[in-house]
């Protein structure tokens, strides 16, 4: 029985299949528009996958080496000292905590600077403009704030002031957050668009089918089996989309990925995703949403005519 | 097989009645012509028992089933059961004659194999194997409906309807195709003629229901259209 009715699906797939690459031929015009609608939309999705991966990518790496660095005033006693230490240690949150004494701040600033540290060579222990600090890790970015909030309630007892990376990551996510409703939107206007040019195409099969539906129904025939042709024809449409926006996206991203190798602009040395991590989810993404399309689009458009 | 009990279908457009109260009861194996002037309800009743339609009032049974009472995705596979041969033959112009009556095996998903056995068989019957790769172009009017009744026949339905299929036939075809009608008929299937020929029905002598503005006005076992019209 289940081999029979592996047969009968296998005889309705190849009749459909055979259908729909007729209809397509025929439709060529129109084919084309759907298909061009279609990578117009995927580009725009690609686009929204390619920044939302790359943005995650430089946020985590940033989150994971964040830390709040807390100053301390440059007038300190050993007591404020091991006062504030404690409070830190005690801070929910906290992991860790290295303390920097204003010399070794100066040594570390030195050694960055490399062949002018010479600039430095005023400076000694006597007279270091810089602050010991303390170096606070968290467990988790989210709670960065609150043991900053906190941490800066210690002014009492010798903290002068408390920075973190915020206002770097803030403004790098406010801006993928910025992108990706810019993305999202655009994706709606060409997905709604594309929508409506594949309904038209398929509307067109139909029309010229519509006798074929008629004694297919009258023979009775189920209304998936009417669908299945149509149905065919809406994904065919959407995986060559597909497959165009994805070639598209690609070559676009190489040509990217050659003019940002050498850039130094880019954040905490960090580098655009290589392509074969960001293309595979980019393709799997752009297949699914073509599909998807284009089965919306063809079940709109024989709605019309299977309710005749 | 076919039991129609109080059967009234109103149009919501004009509020006749195209069919009013109507019982009608037909027997398993039986011929049964369907006659009336157009408007006297013929095509309403066809559309009532492929359930193109449903009734007002009353019930349409098809083999003891009330048949509006079957769901949307039911009613394809009451329709494999019922064939339908119609006046203007509804074959596919693409397709020859091979594949249009493949056709109807083929949606119902009947393997391969058994369709290439069981067309050329039916189309034994109807008298065209010789012509199964010609396309419908290239048929005359009795050849084309010999095709639409081999598809109709094809998944060997317990009814055949027939709505006018002698209407654009000339009439020693048309004696042909009645025929074959009766031809099977005598294998066991329950054959509906609705038509227009007089000469037709009078000659087979076969059940004659006559239908006038909506109401069955005769249903006479053997009876001749002349009767009726006076």
């Amino acid at each position: 029985m289940n081999k029979k009715k592996e047969h009968r699906f296998f005889t309705m797939l190849r009749s459909a299949s055979r259908d729909t690459i007729k209809s397509i031929e025929r439709n060529n015009l129109m084919s084309f528009a759907s298909v061009a609608s279609i990578v117009a939309a995927l580009l725009i999705l690609g686009i929204f996958i390619i920044i939302t991966i790359n943005v995650n990518n430089v946020t985590s790496s940033v989150k994971n080496s964040l830390e709040l660095k807390v100053f301390m005033k440059s007038s300190y006693t050993q007591e404020d000292l091991d006062a504030v230490q404690t409070a830190l240690t005690n801070e929910e949150y906290v992991t860790g905590i290295t303390y920097e004494s204003s010399d070794e701040a100066l040594a570390k600033y030195s050694a960055s600077l490399g062949q002018y540290s010479g600039l430095l060579s005023g400076f000694t222990s006597s007279n270091n403009p810089l602050n010991a600090s303390f170096i606070v890790q968290v467990d988790d970015p989210s709670h960065l704030e609150q043991v900053k909030s906190e941490a800066e309630k210690l002014t009492n007892i010798g903290v002068d002031y408390v920075k973190y990376g915020e206002q770097y990551v803030d403004a790098l996510v406010s801006f993928s957050n910025f992108m990706n409703w810019v993305c999202v939107i655009i994706l709606v206007i060409l997905s709604i668009i594309s929508v409506i040019i594949i309904y038209n195409t398929i509307k067109l099969t139909c029309y010229s089918r519509r006798k074929e539906i008629g004694i297919m129904k009258f023979i009775g025939a189920t209304d998936w089996y009417i669908r299945l042709p149509f149905f065919f024809e809406g994904s065919m449409l959407g995986i060559i989309g597909a497959v165009f926006a994805t070639l598209i996206l690609r070559t676009a991203y190489y040509y990217l990925l050659g003019m940002t190798s050498n850039a130094t602009y880019l954040p905490m040395q960090s580098q655009l995703i290589a392509p074969a991590s960001v293309m595979g989810p980019v393709l799997i993404f752009c297949l699914v949403y073509g599909i998807l399309m284009g089965v919306c689009g063809s079940l709109f458009s024989i709605r019309k005519f299977l309710d005749r | 097989m076919i039991e129609f009990i109080n059967v009234t279908k109103t149009y919501d457009k004009n509020n006749v009645d195209a069919l009013n109260d109507i019982n009608l009861f037909i027997d398993k194996g039986e011929f049964v012509f369907l006659v009336g002037r157009s408007g006297a309800g013929k095509s309403t009743f066809i559309k009532l028992l492929q359930r193109e339609l449903s009734p007002t009032k009353g019930t349409v049974k098809i083999r003891n089933h009330d048949i509006s009472q079957l769901s949307k995705k039911e009613i394809p596979y009451l329709r494999r059961k019922i064939g339908v041969v119609f006046q203007d033959f509804r074959l596919l112009e693409n397709k020859n004659v091979f594949e249009n009556v493949a056709y109807a095996m083929e949606i119902i998903g009947r393997p391969e194999s058994k369709i290439r056995k069981k067309v050329p068989l039916a189309l034994e019957m109807v008298g065209l194997a010789d012509k199964a790769d010609r396309y419908p172009n290239e048929l005359s009017g009795g050849e084309q409906q010999r095709v639409a009744i081999a598809r109709a026949i094809i998944n060997n339905p317990s009814i055949l309807i027939c709505d006018e299929p002698t209407g654009n036939l000339d009439p020693e075809t048309s004696r042909e195709i009645m025929e074959l009608l009766e031809e099977i008929n005598r294998h066991g299937t329950t054959v509906v003629v609705v038509t227009h020929d007089a000469t037709m029905v009078n000659r087979l002598q076969k059940r004659l229901v006559v239908l006038d503005g909506g109401r069955l006005v005769s249903d006479s076992m053997k009876g001749t259209y002349d009767n009726v019209l006076s």
